[in-house]
């Protein structure tokens, strides 16, 4: 095999590695935007935000990785919570771009209280299995984190009822279904799996910065539209493949391109695919 | 009737003393006001650069305290005014450091010392005026010493900016040099560099013309940005191209991003070269361990006793650190305060523009300066030549490599 040929397939295996973080963040919006059809703006920040929690457990405790990765998951999980309570439930109705607006002063917010908590300086963050299992080992949490995913939305009851009051809300409130607490349980759990990415991207980084909000938050928007608004699948794939796509580009053309192939295929799909790979179509 | 009138004639006392003390305190801040030298201090505050502007801010405050402490500064007429300041936020963003300075100038504060990021620097210094006595320019007049924004040859943008920061091509040109000499058998250099940031990319520059001044071959180089998080790319073509050093012009973030990556996939040149302004303790806090080898050359070491006191005050009072950016903030406040002690400057409140201008031109006077690590030439762009060392991460620390004062 030629090293061309090599490289072009070590860029398609680190794209699956890097695509997985964008599929999880991709996952976060695109479940809350199914369910409430609204987006938030500040689910990458709170991701971040979990993962320093878990760093600062870390250097308060030096305990194991596990605690830090609990703590995270946790810690995201409750910040979810409160940006459902704050932008979205406590938001007047008759507004519909006022919880926009929140989640993106949201993200804004907790960014500014990082980067003053930490000096805006990058922090080193723990690896969880040693550096020769760096490779596999967070692509592997990141599938079972999916396959948990797929799970709890398509097998239990708490997955019916988000599926229901995402098809038809005022239908499933008529079946009983509490809708704020569907929710809020949605927010938590998405929040969670930003806590997975954030801890599993800042172990892959080997550090914490404030710098990583805003990329997260464009990765995982693009994700969620490629995938189409509202699919859990079509989020896994889409970042999968915007991994591929950031990856191949960056070796063929160079870090000023990478970007532009990212935003022109986004544009593609756009105009030819609004719906996105697995999404609900265009609504009237 | 009598208790009455003594209880009206204690009140009455009581009154004048409330007033008499009032007009005393109200008159004591107007009287220092009057006699104060007011100095500005502009740098990031928020947003990921603010570590800079903290470290700036840690050394402003606590030169500031010193010189009060020891009377203040003696003004034309022989009184001593103490040095009042602020300190505002630039967010490294070039229209928020424009409209804060732009306030500063519509006040009476006499002088600047800011601001952080060279990409304000750059316009900040645009909308000064451009040649001093130019009728035709309406650019603003008002003197402006920067201690942290690097990139290279900024300060000729204006007559009233002055810059006190490690001059880059001498540092690396004799980096690269020495380099040469101790490693012949180092032939070959491949870089990297953060695209998107304007020093990172200036310094790139210098260290590229350095390296084939010095007879290295300069393979490439590879770009990312400021906030990337991967790197297996660029660093899977320096393993490929196997150069004897590596040259890394970017910030602490993406710096430790690209060692560890380098560290994952086993490249391992015989030497690590990095930019200036990731000689800091940032760097160690990011990542030590990884960067162990790198060599930087440096305007700051805490290698004479001056800079060893400063540094060990900043750090334990002001919970700051002395670097090579902040350590000019404690020279240009001791040149300012020569200026200001020589120049006639009265610090009243009708004397704003003259004083201005008087320290324009001290400032503009000063051919040397005594910096925490010897003597500092000042050339005729208002720029300053600093002496440096080469520092080299050991340990998780900085240690001295060479120091060729």
């Amino acid at each position: 095999m030629s090293d061309v040929a090599l490289d072009v397939v070590q860029q398609v295996l680190n794209g699956f590695l890097f695509g997985s973080s964008y599929a999880l963040i991709g996952i976060g919006f695109t479940m809350i935007f199914g369910v409430m059809d609204k987006l938030n703006l500040s689910f990458g920040v709170t991701a971040l935000a979990g993962a320093y929690t878990g760093l600062l457990v870390f250097h308060l405790t030096r305990g194991p990785f596990v605690l830090v990765f609990a703590t995270a998951v946790a810690a995201a999980g409750l910040l979810g919570l409160v940006v459902e309570l704050m932008c979205f439930r406590w938001m007047p109705r008759d507004y519909p771009l006022a919880p926009l607006m929140a989640t993106m002063g949201m993200l804004f917010f907790v960014d500014e209280v990082i980067a003053h908590a930490t000096h805006g300086r990058p922090m080193a963050f723990p690896a969880p299995m040693g550096q020769v299992m760096m490779d596999l080992g967070p692509w592997l949490l990141r599938g079972a984190v999916m396959g948990a995913l797929w799970f709890l939305v398509y097998k239990t009851r708490l997955g019916l009822a988000t599926r229901a009051v995402s098809q038809q809300p005022v239908a499933a409130q008529l079946c009983g279904i509490a809708l704020p607490r569907v929710n809020a349980a949605v927010f938590v759990i998405t929040g969670m799996v930003g806590g997975v990415a954030g801890t599993l991207i800042g172990s892959a980084v080997g550090n914490l910065s404030p710098l990583l909000s805003l990329p997260l938050t464009v990765k995982g928007l693009v994700t969620a539209v490629l995938g189409g608004l509202g699919s859990v699948p079509g989020a896994v794939v889409a970042g999968l493949l915007l991994g591929v796509v950031e990856y191949e580009a960056l070796y063929f053309f160079g870090i000023g391109y990478r970007d532009m192939v990212t935003y022109l295929l986004l544009f593609a799909f756009l105009v030819f695919r609004p719906g996105g790979l697995f999404g609900r179509g265009v609504r009237a | 009737m009598r208790h009455l009138a003594r209880v009206t004639l204690h009140l009455l006392l009581l009154a004048a003393l409330v007033v008499a003390v009032s007009g005393i305190l109200a008159a004591t801040p107007a009287l220092a006001q009057e006699r104060a030298v007011k100095i500005a201090g502009v740098g990031a505050m928020t947003g990921v650069i603010r570590g800079f502007g903290i470290n700036s801010k840690a050394v402003f405050d606590m030169v500031v305290d010193e010189i009060n402490e020891k009377g203040g500064i003696k003004l034309a007429d022989g009184t001593r005014a103490k040095i009042v300041t602020t300190f505002v936020d630039e967010r490294c963003n070039a229209e928020e450091g424009i409209s804060v300075v732009r306030k500063l100038a519509s006040e009476d504060w006499l002088v600047v010392i800011g601001p952080t990021c060279s990409n304000v620097a750059e316009p900040l210094f645009g909308i000064l005026q451009r040649k001093v006595g130019d009728a035709g320019d309406t650019g603003l007049q008002f003197p402006i010493f920067t201690d942290t924004a690097i990139k290279p040859g900024l300060a000729k943008i204006s007559e009233w900016s002055f810059r006190n920061v490690p001059h880059e091509p001498t540092m690396y040109n004799h980096l690269f040099k020495w380099l040469k000499e101790k490693h012949p058998d180092v032939k070959t250099v491949y870089g990297g560099v953060e695209s998107d940031f304007a020093h990172s990319n200036a310094n790139w520059g210098v260290m590229e013309a350095a390296a084939k001044a010095a007879g290295f071959e300069v393979l490439g180089v590879e770009k990312w940005l400021l906030n990337d998080t991967e790197f297996s790319t660029q660093v899977g073509k320096w393993r490929r191209a196997k150069p004897d050093v590596v040259a890394i012009s970017s910030h602490p973030f993406t710096l430790c991003g690209t060692l560890r990556e380098m560290k994952r996939q086993g490249v391992k040149p015989k030497l690590l070269v990095g930019l200036t302004s990731s000689a800091t303790l940032e760097t160690m806090a990011g990542c030590g361990p990884d960067a162990e080898g790198l060599i930087i050359p440096t305007g700051f070491a805490p290698v004479t006793p001056e800079a060893q006191r400063v540094a060990k005050i900043v750090a334990t009072k002001y919970k700051g650190n002395v670097d090579l950016h902040s350590a000019a903030v404690y020279e240009n406040m001791y040149v300012l305060k020569q200026i200001i002690e020589t120049s006639g400057v009265e610090a009243k409140p009708g004397t704003v523009q003259q004083d201005r201008r008087r320290i324009r031109e001290g400032l503009a006077k000063v051919k040397e300066l005594q910096g925490l690590l010897g003597k500092v030439t000042r050339t005729d762009d208002r720029e300053s030549v600093k002496p440096y060392v080469f520092a080299i991460a050991k340990n998780s620390d900085w240690a001295v490599l060479y120091d060729p004062r």
